[in-house]
């Protein structure tokens, strides 16, 4: 925009604007002035008055262009995202459909279309093509505005560099029949945004946001906010671990009874892994499902430190210092099943007892799953089928 | 007007609009000079009046939020009661407005130019009363932005398959687009004031929202541009908006739900209770804000032209529903039909009828399409029997289903009365408001397509 060249000194001639009533005399002005060639042609008028624009020389909009290419990236955009959230990031199957079911991706991938055009359209026209908001254009600022605003249509011959002949000007307005014609001025002050302003601006909503945040948290100090539906939030009913002064050890939950057993939790008769193994076999048949199970349960629980192959190697940290056992070691191949059973109850050296995280069934599934990382790790010739 | 409309008989020819003589400078001083006067005492007593309804429907509001929604008459089987209702009802009564900014924009109806900008305005206030009610209708609110599909915590998204999230997107949508053609059409406006306002902080608000208009012939060229872009883009939005609402309803399998005819005949009736808002709303603000002149006769003429039309539709619609359930042999469908206008609640069916088909018939008669009275009276009828239609498709339907161990009456509360008082409050709240602190005619629209404006013809062009 020519008014914001800084080539443009205060007090300068910014455009010669003559004054029409009758929208026809104001086209055969610009059509007359035009071909002189004294600067930049403008108009200023309160509607848009057909013609004019092409009288004056300005180019058909290319708004559709934009509007049409945004339009259709919001239809894409909403189509992706529908299809990756619905089959790729979260698959939902709803009523049989297909994953990718884009039928019904339809009725929002055309309102997101329409928002991306309509605020293109809107946005762009104002803030792109026409550079607005902007306070500090010289027009703004001229004594006719007033009439232009209402009912005055304006032609304007704007100064393009500093060989403008205002005078010229002024005369070819004249002759192309100006009621009035006022020169206009550059104005000492004609940036929309100076770095002044800017800095005050976000000092100013820096400001509101600390002002507005203190105020609430005084606010809350001082006013006990009353909680939208206390009745649904606060239900006269106990959570695990709540105190409640109802009974008499103060605690909401009930402990079991005393000398209560959990399945699969017997208490065992050994007192040591060492007498495990002369007292226990594995009772379970080693099947698919069970290697299936004793492989959860090993990952789960005893990879983190004995290693996914069970080798020793945890697969935590060097600052972990305990040496966990090498499972695949032939002392341990040569120890009973009954020996790892214990060790599982009971725990050894650094290792904590696993009794209350498993079961009977998990601990000799997990014993299984030992002799078959030992075999498998140490295979043989023979071992192959 | 030209040569070649001349020629054609009296009745074919464009209706006058204008009464008296109107030039481009005296229209603004008609139309814009409202901040200069001091309102009428009526404008107090009847922002009194609203207020207060106002006031009722935020202490229910408030009482729901405290209580929970067990304040409201909803549960099983009818579920949707007055939340529903209300909103169906609001978001067809900002129909109007768009049909009136875009499609008729788009077929080049001169007459809707002058009242274009009050129907926009009453669209918006129309959606956000609409937005009340779903949104307290959630159950809890202050989560209604799970509605949205954000990346959270939980790693879940919307069902984009369901036509509840698609209503979330169509009237977040047109609640977007309206504001944005509106302010759009706004801001020449904005700069007419500005420049007639003297200094102070009413010219300082004049000119921000104007953002420093000066009615370029360069930026005209993006303006007309845009304006018909956006009409385009509006037009699209007049059939999905309501089309999208009544899928909530069409892709269920309730019975008198469950029919293809709902898209075409909610948008229909949409554009038809928004119509009859606009003429009552009409006739009272060109009485009040000496407008007849512009806001004339024959502009009520045409619109009550419309209602007629879009009450034949309905009149359609419903025989419609009752051929779909005699032809589909449905017991249920059938039940549900007999359910409309006979049984419990058989007078809201009745009603609807009534107010929706029968006595917009009186519009055949011009006396009765000139008559201010009779207008309103007509307008007041299609209001309540359009509310009445939606009473009936949700609360009929729903409490007697399938399933009649199942079957249970619906029966409103107080609190669910209070709200929809509130909901016409901050409706007319938000009318009475704008017509005191905007222009409520677009006059830069009116201006381009007055006589004498637009060089080469004498008639105005559009």
């Amino acid at each position: 925009m020519s008014s914001q060249s800084p080539s443009q000194s205060p007090g300068a001639t910014f455009a010669v604007l003559g004054l029409f009533s009758d929208p026809q005399k104001i086209l055969d002005a610009a059509k007359q002035v035009r071909p002189k060639r004294l600067g930049r042609l403008e108009a200023y008028t309160p509607y848009p008055v057909h013609g004019l624009d092409k009288a004056v020389g300005i180019p058909p909009s290319k708004l559709g262009r934009l509007v049409l290419a945004m339009g259709l990236l919001g239809a894409s955009l909403a189509l992706l995202f529908e299809g990756w959230t619905s089959a790729i990031d979260y698959p939902l199957m709803t009523s049989g459909k297909a994953l990718f079911s884009w039928q019904a991706f339809v009725p929002v991938m055309f309102e997101v279309t329409v928002l991306f055009a309509t605020f293109t359209a809107g946005l762009a026209m104002l803030f792109a093509f026409n550079k607005l908001p902007f306070f500090g254009h010289p027009v703004l600022h001229t004594k006719v505005i007033k009439d232009i605003t209402r009912d005055k249509l304006a032609l304007s011959i704007e100064a393009a560099d500093a060989s403008f002949d205002t005078e010229a000007a002024r005369q070819a307005l004249l002759d192309g029949g100006a009621e009035t014609v006022e020169v206009v001025p550059v104005p000492a002050w004609n940036r929309p945004l100076t770095l002044n302003g800017l800095l005050l601006t976000i000092a100013g909503i820096v400001a509101a946001c600390v002002v507005s945040g203190a105020g609430l948290y005084a606010l809350e100090k001082l006013i006990p906010v009353i909680p939208p539906y206390v009745h649904m939030e606060d239900q006269p009913k106990l959570n695990a671990f709540r105190s409640s002064t109802f009974f008499a050890d103060g605690r909401g939950m009930r402990m079991a009874v005393e000398g209560t057993v959990a399945r699969g939790h017997l208490p065992p008769a050994f007192k040591t892994p060492e007498e495990a193994g002369a007292m226990l076999t594995n009772p379970l048949p080693l099947t698919d499902k069970l290697a299936e199970r004793g492989r959860k349960v090993f990952n789960d629980h005893c990879a983190i430190c004995h290693g996914r192959v069970g080798d020793g190697v945890p697969l935590l940290s060097r600052a972990y210092g305990a040496k966990p056992a090498n499972l695949l070691s032939k002392e341990l191949a040569a120890r009973p099943d009954g020996y790892i059973y214990g060790v599982i109850m009971k725990g050894k050296n650094a290792m904590p007892s696993y009794a209350p995280d498993l079961d009977e069934n998990d601990r000799w599934a997990a014993v299984h799953y030992v002799r078959i990382l030992q075999r498998s790790q140490n295979a043989k010739d023979e071992d192959l089928p | 007007m030209s040569t070649a409309t001349a020629q054609l008989p009296k009745e074919l020819q464009p209706l006058e609009l204008i009464e008296g003589k109107v030039t481009v400078g005296s229209l603004d001083d008609q139309v814009l000079q409202f901040p200069d006067r001091r309102p009428p005492k009526a404008w107090f007593i009847a922002l009194g009046v609203t207020l207060t309804a106002l006031i009722i429907g935020v202490f229910c509001m408030g009482y729901t939020l405290y209580y929970g929604i067990g304040t409201w008459g909803n549960n099983r089987p009818v579920a949707w009661g007055f939340g529903i209702i209300n909103f169906v009802f609001w978001v067809g009564i900002g129909h109007a407005g768009t049909l009136i900014s875009a499609i008729l924009f788009l077929f080049r109806a001169r007459w809707r130019n002058a009242i274009a900008r009050f129907s926009e305005a009453m669209t918006i206030f129309a959606v956000m009363c609409a937005g009340i009610f779903p949104v307290l209708h959630t159950g809890r609110p202050w989560f209604a932005y799970w509605l949205f599909p954000y990346p959270n915590e939980r790693a879940l998204w919307v069902n984009f398959r369901s036509p509840l999230v698609w209503d979330v997107f169509a009237v977040s949508t047109y609640f977007s687009v309206s504001l944005v053609f509106w302010y759009l059409g706004l801001v020449p406006d904005f700069a007419s004031m500005r420049d007639r306002t003297k200094e102070g902080i009413r010219k300082s608000i004049y000119s921000v929202l104007s953002l420093g208009w000066r009615g370029a012939a360069s930026h005209w060229v993006h303006y007309e541009k845009a304006y018909l872009l956006l009409a385009g883009l509006a037009t699209g939005l007049v059939i999905s908006v309501h089309s999208v609402v009544s899928f909530d309803f069409a892709t269920s399998l309730v019975p008198g739900w469950h029919m293809t005819i709902f898209p075409p005949y909610f948008v229909a009736g949409a554009i038809f209770a928004g119509f009859a808002m606009v003429v009552i709303v009409l006739t009272v603000v060109r009485k009040t804000m000496n407008l007849a002149n512009l806001i004339t006769d024959n502009h009520l003429d045409t619109m009550n032209k419309l209602i007629l039309a879009m009450s034949c539709i309905m009149g359609y619609a419903y025989f419609m529903e009752g051929g779909t359930a005699w032809y589909s042999a449905n017991p249920y469908i059938q039940h549900t039909f007999k359910n409309y206008v006979s049984g419990f609640y058989g007078w809201a069916g009745i009603t609807t009828i009534t107010c929706n088909v029968l006595i917009p018939q009186l519009f055949w008669f011009r006396r009765v399409r000139r008559s201010i009275p009779a207008m309103i009276f007509v307008s007041l009828a299609v209001t309540l029997g359009m509310w009445m239609e939606r009473f009936v498709i949700i609360v009929i339907s729903l409490s007697q289903d399938y399933l009649p161990t199942a079957w249970h009456k619906y029966m409103p509360t107080k609190i669910d009365f209070g709200i929809l008082l509130g909901s016409f409050g901050l409706f007319f709240t938000l009318v009475l408001l704008f017509a005191r602190v905007l222009p409520v005619i677009a006059t830069t629209e009116m201006k381009a397509s007055l006589p004498g404006a637009q060089a080469g013809h004498g008639g105005g062009h559009e």
